[in-house]
């Protein structure tokens, strides 16, 4: 599903902030991304979620090889990829509702086909009385589920959080993971990039650790 | 929890980058462009209508010479000219006829002194013209001193300065849709710039290109077509004022910018069709030329 063979990243002429990191995502997989700030995890996600390629390696994601992919191609790809931002990245003059559809919408399909689903996600997420806020009038934790359901509504085959849980509280926290938990049940691959070592030492699954650009699986 | 479904918002705002100022510009220019085929038309339709009285009609003149009994010449131009296939009507103007054609170039005194050339107007089937050729040949046999003027030097002349002026009119129109063509291309960055987040998250929630180019393209259309009406309007306004405005003095660019809408020939209408061209043109314009612009933008974006 998602293979990474010595890959290294750097920005322009700066050092490599990502070395030889290999890695394996399997379908169905679960796996954390931890590391200090400024270990690189954001850099690797951004790769993941091809915002980046690779300056060296080989990623392939569903069976391509990325670093040889045509820009047009990216687009199919991207759609099988739910991303959920540190920074929530939601659109502050669409209603939640609207930020929720637009993955569907980007696929053409219309406000009577999804409008369903997306209340339905909005009730998962515990969000079902907010569904015509904007995102200004929401808090921390709302906005945090607001974007975690435009990630999922498409049904990706790949979630990808980068600090789900870093603006909320312990007990949202646990929430949320247990949101993740259970889209991975229902066969969701997910990766999940957080320094809180608390949130991955309840749980057993796979952990990346980034250290100054390199990954150690354990 | 209601069931109604909202029209959903529009994906890239409309409150960032407000184009209310290309609106205002590229209505200014299409108003300049309608003025320029306002102008164009109104050459080409004065053009038309003089050729066409040059195109019916011949000239015979003939010099008064001691040594030539002028009436006997005219009356055998007279019975040779109305013989003649394509001839459809041979009129002999009187010398008075002649002095009033000089009277504006070298004034009325001292006219009778002057030895005043006769004329013949000789009216031809503008749609099967007689072979002039032909017809100086056998003027030349007939009075060898009568000269015919078929008028075709003049006519060149009107075409040519018709040609100029259109000429002129084009390269004007061309460099409006030039201006309008870098207007909308700056704009179009400008809207990009302004929504580069929204840009962003659309590429990595799997957006085309094109989807995104379509999101912003809507707004430029909207554009380039209420622009293009607003000139229109505006530059039909200024005709009409234009009419009225000299309809006392009857003077050249109120009686034509009156002939324009008011004194249509027949089949005119149809010209007046060009004017509907500049919205087209204006929506044609913002349309293509935003979309090539956002698609090498968006390019550009990792």
């Amino acid at each position: 599903m998602l293979e990474l063979d010595a890959v290294g990243l750097r920005y322009g002429n700066g050092p490599e902030v990502l070395k030889d990191v290999s890695l394996r995502l399997a379908p169905g997989q679960f796996a954390f991304l931890t590391g200090a700030s400024g270990a690189g995890k954001t850099s690797l996600l951004r790769l993941l979620f091809l915002a980046l390629k690779p300056t060296r390696g080989r990623l392939e994601l569903f069976g391509k090889d990325v670093v040889t992919l045509r820009r047009k191609q990216l687009p199919a790809l991207r759609r099988r990829i739910g991303v959920v931002f540190q920074d929530f990245r939601l659109l502050d003059h669409l209603s939640t509702f609207d930020n929720v559809a637009l993955p569907l919408r980007i696929v053409g399909q219309k406000p009577q086909h999804y409008a369903q689903d997306v209340k339905d996600i909005l009730l998962w997420v515990g969000l079902g009385d907010k569904i015509n806020a904007f995102p200004p009038v929401l808090s921390g934790g709302e906005k945090q589920r607001a974007a975690i359901a435009r990630a999922v509504i498409s049904k990706p085959e790949i979630l990808l959080a980068d600090e789900p849980t870093g603006n909320v509280d312990p007990a949202l926290a646990k929430r949320l993971l247990h949101l993740f938990s259970e889209l991975n049940r229902q066969g969701t691959s997910v990766v999940i990039a957080t320094h809180d070592e608390s949130l991955v030492r309840r749980t057993k699954v796979t952990v990346w650790h980034l250290e100054q650009g390199r990954l150690q699986v354990t | 929890m209601s069931n109604d479904i909202a029209k959903p918002g529009s994906i890239v705002p409309r409150g960032a980058a407000p184009l209310r100022t290309l609106t205002a510009v590229m209505a200014v220019m299409c108003f300049l462009a309608v003025l320029s085929v306002g102008a164009m038309l109104l050459i080409n339709r004065a053009v038309a209508q003089w050729a066409s009285g040059l195109a019916s009609e011949v000239t015979v003149q003939l010099p008064q010479l001691s040594t030539r009994d002028m009436e006997q010449d005219l009356a055998s131009l007279t019975k040779l000219l109305a013989a003649m296939e394509g001839v459809k009507g041979v009129t002999i103007l009187d010398r008075k006829d002649g002095e009033k054609l000089l009277a504006p170039w070298i004034g009325n005194d001292g006219l009778d002194a002057l030895p005043i050339p006769r004329l013949v107007r000789v009216v031809v089937d503008d749609k099967q013209q007689p072979d002039f050729a032909a017809m100086e040949a056998a003027l030349q046999i007939a009075v060898p001193t009568a000269r015919l003027d078929t008028h075709r030097r003049w006519e060149a002349e009107l075409r040519r300065m018709a040609s100029t002026l259109t000429l002129l009119s084009s390269i004007i129109l061309v460099l409006i849709s030039l201006s309008a063509v870098a207007m909308v291309v700056f704009a179009a960055r400008a809207v990009l710039e302004a929504n580069r987040s929204v840009v962003e998250v659309l590429h990595i929630a799997g957006a085309s290109d094109n989807f995104i180019a379509s999101e912003i393209n809507r707004r430029f259309i909207a554009t380039g077509f209420w622009s293009g009406v607003i000139g229109l309007s505006g530059g039909v306004v200024m005709f009409f004022v234009l009419g009225y405005w000299g309809v006392a003095e009857n003077n050249g660019v109120a009686s034509a910018a009156r002939g324009l809408f008011y004194l249509p020939q027949e089949g005119d209408w149809r010209s007046l069709t060009w004017f509907l061209l500049v919205p087209l043109a204006a929506t044609a314009i913002a349309l293509i030329t935003s979309r090539i612009t956002l698609k090498r933008m968006l390019g550009e974006v990792q």
